[in-house]
């Protein structure tokens, strides 16, 4: 569900960023007054879920492949605004470290998947489970943690496959074809919405789940509930950390089991494989000129491989860099500014 | 005996300041505890200074067990390290006197440069921690300290040597009551040992709990 | 004796301070001393299952080391993972205070090779791979230093045969910089608290104060010298 480079047109990249702006402003507002701080350095635990969620790569219908997004489990953990900024920057990661999603198609990639994904994701579980709680109640959480997710990938895919879709409407040359990305709505929609209701959404309520499950189980103080609520803190959940990070050490470790899965997702195609797709019946014959001479950056690993090497070494090596500069990046966030000075006075 | 013998001593730092030491004379037996008493510049550091060869009065002599010690004497390496096992300094100032890089290191310093074996250094270093409660602080930076601990420190690592004489310059400033308890009884076994003391301290009851003779000071 | 307060110290005074300049120089100075006390050579937390020092050095050697011999993306990016491994586990504060070096010094070398990528952007991937050693090299260093007391790395040097006048002279030159700093801060803020008037002779003030931290720190030398004779130093480095 990464748009890459210049599949959508500057234009619309500039729209999907001013959208997402307001997001992040109200997502840092509210992360900050909600969040107790040492519970600021631990969305970095979810985003790295979340980043390593993305790496299990599934083959869908039709030949492409997907993944699951996690944005829905950090929101039940630490509440959907934290869920925006922990997606947002595992997004950032892999567009400026593994070129997975375009620099420019950054705001569109965060508007889905950290926006649209966690909201509808997590609206949907407080739905269901409202007048009741996770504790009281927790066979009815964890099937409202699976329909919310579930509900939330497939709103995430539908916004990508419009944001696809409107592109050679609206942008195309003196021929006919497509600038940028080169499929409509009528094909873009299916194509995303299928093997993501069939299969991608299956596995992200499955994750979700599972994950969800033996966070509350090990660490119950870490989910947004407990937070929010104020719930005491129960002596025995304070050592509990360690499950956790022994759950991301298991998931980093089977990152590999990601590259099972051939083939290219759809609408992430690169530009030399894009002349040769298919979706109309006929190759489409052309790679639209956008694409030809658009931006490009390099990148350390791009597509999370480094050259000839062993491509599991790889994938696990890019797994651990980026969870742990995400461990990082939110550790640093948490550290009060204002303690800071003032440790520098005294 | 007498362990001490200064006589007809003449000091100046500098020519126009005047001297800080005028025909001063001094005796100490063996065993004997002398507390050094007088105002601000009155010349106690400077005489400690000069029993443990820092410093070299101008006119005078001064003659420790019997052996006169002066530049000459104490250019000679065997005699010099003789000489300051024998007779040890706390400083004023415990900085001063802290300069390794633990205080198990500094501890063991004195033995060290003593020629000591190493079981043995660390025998004597290990003791000084439990005796002075140095324990949990032995692999802490001694600058690093509170003033108290630092002089503690400092006093283990001078009494480390083993030295028959200790001069001691404020050796109560900076400590809280209960340490300057603990020094006090400390002080009373070495002298009870047969060591021989010279102390620079303020504190009025000193003579008397020790037992010893007070010398008043007058800054010239 | 009694103590006579004179008359102007028996009435409370309306204090009113003209304005005053010279704040810039407070601020650098004392920011400078506060730097140097600040430099605690015991700073280093060591955890209870730590590393001894030695073996910790070795690593860090070895590490940077690698990372600078390391050419292809593979060996550098699982380097690189490592340390940053290493590194999530700290406590948010240090991270912070091991990452800013660490990517000062990137900044510094991505400046360097800037041009050199702008004529030939072709380059681009292996300067990055520059950066990166650059800065996990740096990181590396940093968390070492985070992670074990100085003292402890002074005795590891020692077990690796370094002479001990080397490293006695590290340590004291550390006693320096710490003892002298807490001096500087000391004189500026008792000078800052003293002078509530309009004081044009400031800059004099600090003039002497840095005269007098330096003629303090050759005193403080010479007594030192002195403590160690006391202790049987008789200027064999040997024993050191």
């Amino acid at each position: 569900m990464h748009i890459p480079e210049n599949y959508l047109s500057p234009a619309s990249c500039a729209v999907m960023t001013a959208a997402a702006v307001p997001v992040w402003v109200h997502s840092v507002k509210k992360v900050k007054e909600v969040l107790p701080r040492d519970k600021i350095a631990m969305i970095g635990v979810g985003a790295a879920f979340s980043f390593l969620s993305m790496m299990f790569n599934v083959p869908l219908v039709g030949g492409t492949t997907g993944h699951a997004v996690g944005g829905t489990l950090i929101a039940l953990l630490f509440g959907p605004e934290a869920a925006c900024l922990g997606v947002s920057v595992a997004l950032l990661l892999q567009a400026v470290l593994f070129g997975d999603g375009g620099i420019l198609a950054f705001g569109a990639n965060c508007f889905n998947m950290a926006f649209v994904l966690p909201f509808a994701g997590y609206g949907i579980y407080s739905l269901i489970m409202k007048g009741t709680s996770a504790d009281a109640r927790p066979g009815r959480a964890y099937a409202a943690a699976a329909i919310g997710s579930y509900v939330g990938i497939c709103a995430a895919a539908f916004c990508c496959a419009v944001e696809f879709g409107i592109q050679p409407e609206l942008f195309h040359d003196a021929a006919g074809n497509a600038l940028y990305c080169p499929y409509d709505l009528s094909i873009a929609i299916p194509a995303m919405m299928i093997p993501h209701m069939a299969v991608a959404g299956v596995v992200e309520a499955a994750f979700t789940v599972a994950v969800y499950a033996f966070v509350r189980k090990t660490a119950p103080d870490m989910t947004y509930e407990a937070i929010r609520d104020r719930l005491p803190v129960r002596e025995e959940s304070k050592k509990g950390r360690f499950p956790v990070y022994a759950l991301v050490a298991v998931l980093i470790a089977a990152v590999p089991l990601g590259l099972l899965a051939t083939g290219t997702a759809w609408g992430e195609w690169g530009a030399d494989e894009i002349a040769e797709t298919a979706e109309t019946g006929s190759p489409l014959g052309y790679t639209p000129k956008g694409m030809e001479d658009g931006f490009s950056l390099d990148v350390l690993m791009p597509d999370y491989t480094l050259g000839e090497v062993s491509e599991a070494v790889a994938y696990i090596i890019s797994a651990v860099t980026g969870t742990a500069l995400l461990i990082i990046i939110f550790k640093l966030l948490s550290i009060p500014l204002k303690g800071k000075n003032a440790a520098n006075a005294s | 005996m007498k362990i001490i013998e200064l006589k007809d001593i003449y000091f100046e730092y500098d020519r126009e300041e005047g001297p800080v030491l005028r025909d001063f004379s001094l005796e100490e037996e063996a065993g004997e505890a002398v507390i050094l008493r007088g105002g601000n510049g009155s010349g106690k550091t400077t005489l400690l200074r000069i029993l443990n060869g820092l410093s070299f009065p101008q006119k005078g002599s001064y003659a420790f067990k019997g052996e006169k010690i002066d530049r000459d004497h104490l250019a000679d390496n065997g005699r010099a390290k003789r000489f300051h096992k024998s007779v040890g300094y706390l400083f004023q100032n415990p900085d001063t006197m802290l300069f390794n890089s633990s205080v198990y290191d500094e501890i063991a310093f004195g033995p060290r440069q003593m020629g000591l074996r190493d079981e043995e250094a660390d025998r004597r270093v290990e003791d000084l921690l439990s005796l002075f409660e140095l324990r949990d602080i032995r692999d802490r930076v001694p600058y690093h300290l509170s003033g108290g601990q630092k002089k503690l420190v400092a006093l283990a690592s001078v009494v480390a040597l083993d030295p028959e004489v200790l001069t001691l310059d404020e050796p109560f400033a900076d400590l809280e009551k209960k340490r300057a308890a603990w020094l006090l009884d400390f002080l009373k076994e070495l002298k009870a040992s047969g060591r021989t003391l010279m102390i620079a301290s303020h504190r009025d009851d000193l003579a008397g709990e020790l037992n010893g003779r007070e010398i008043e000071m007058r800054s010239l | 004796m009694q103590p006579m307060l004179p008359e102007w110290m028996k009435t409370s005074e309306e204090y009113v301070p003209p304005g005053d300049g010279g704040a810039f120089y407070y601020r650098t100075l004392r920011s400078l001393g506060g730097i140097m006390s600040r430099l605690r050579v015991e700073s280093g937390r060591e955890g209870r299952c730590s590393l001894p020092a030695w073996l910790k050095l070795l690593v860090l050697i070895l590490y940077i080391l690698l990372m600078s011999l390391a050419r292809d993306r593979l060996c550098i990016m699982g380097l690189a993972a490592a340390g940053l491994m290493v590194l999530a586990m700290m406590p948010a504060k240090d991270i912070w205070s091991v990452l800013r070096p660490a990517l000062l010094a990137g900044g510094l070398a991505a400046v360097l090779f800037a041009p050199a990528v702008i004529m030939d952007p072709g380059r681009l991937s292996n300067s990055l791979m520059v950066v990166v050693k650059v800065i996990m090299s740096v990181t590396a260093v940093g968390i070492f230093n985070r992670r074990t007391q100085w003292n402890h790395v002074t005795a590891a040097l020692r077990r690796f045969r370094v002479p001990g006048v080397v490293i006695f002279l590290i340590d004291i030159t550390f006693r320096f910089i710490v003892l002298l700093g807490n001096l500087m801060t000391e004189m500026l803020t008792a000078l800052q608290l003293r002078s509530v008037g309009r004081n044009r002779k400031k800059y004099d003030s600090v003039g002497g104060i840095m005269g007098t931290v330096f003629l303090r720190g050759s005193e403080m030398n010479r007594e030192m010298y002195e403590a160690m004779q006391c202790r049987g130093f008789t200027d064999d480095y040997k024993g050191l």
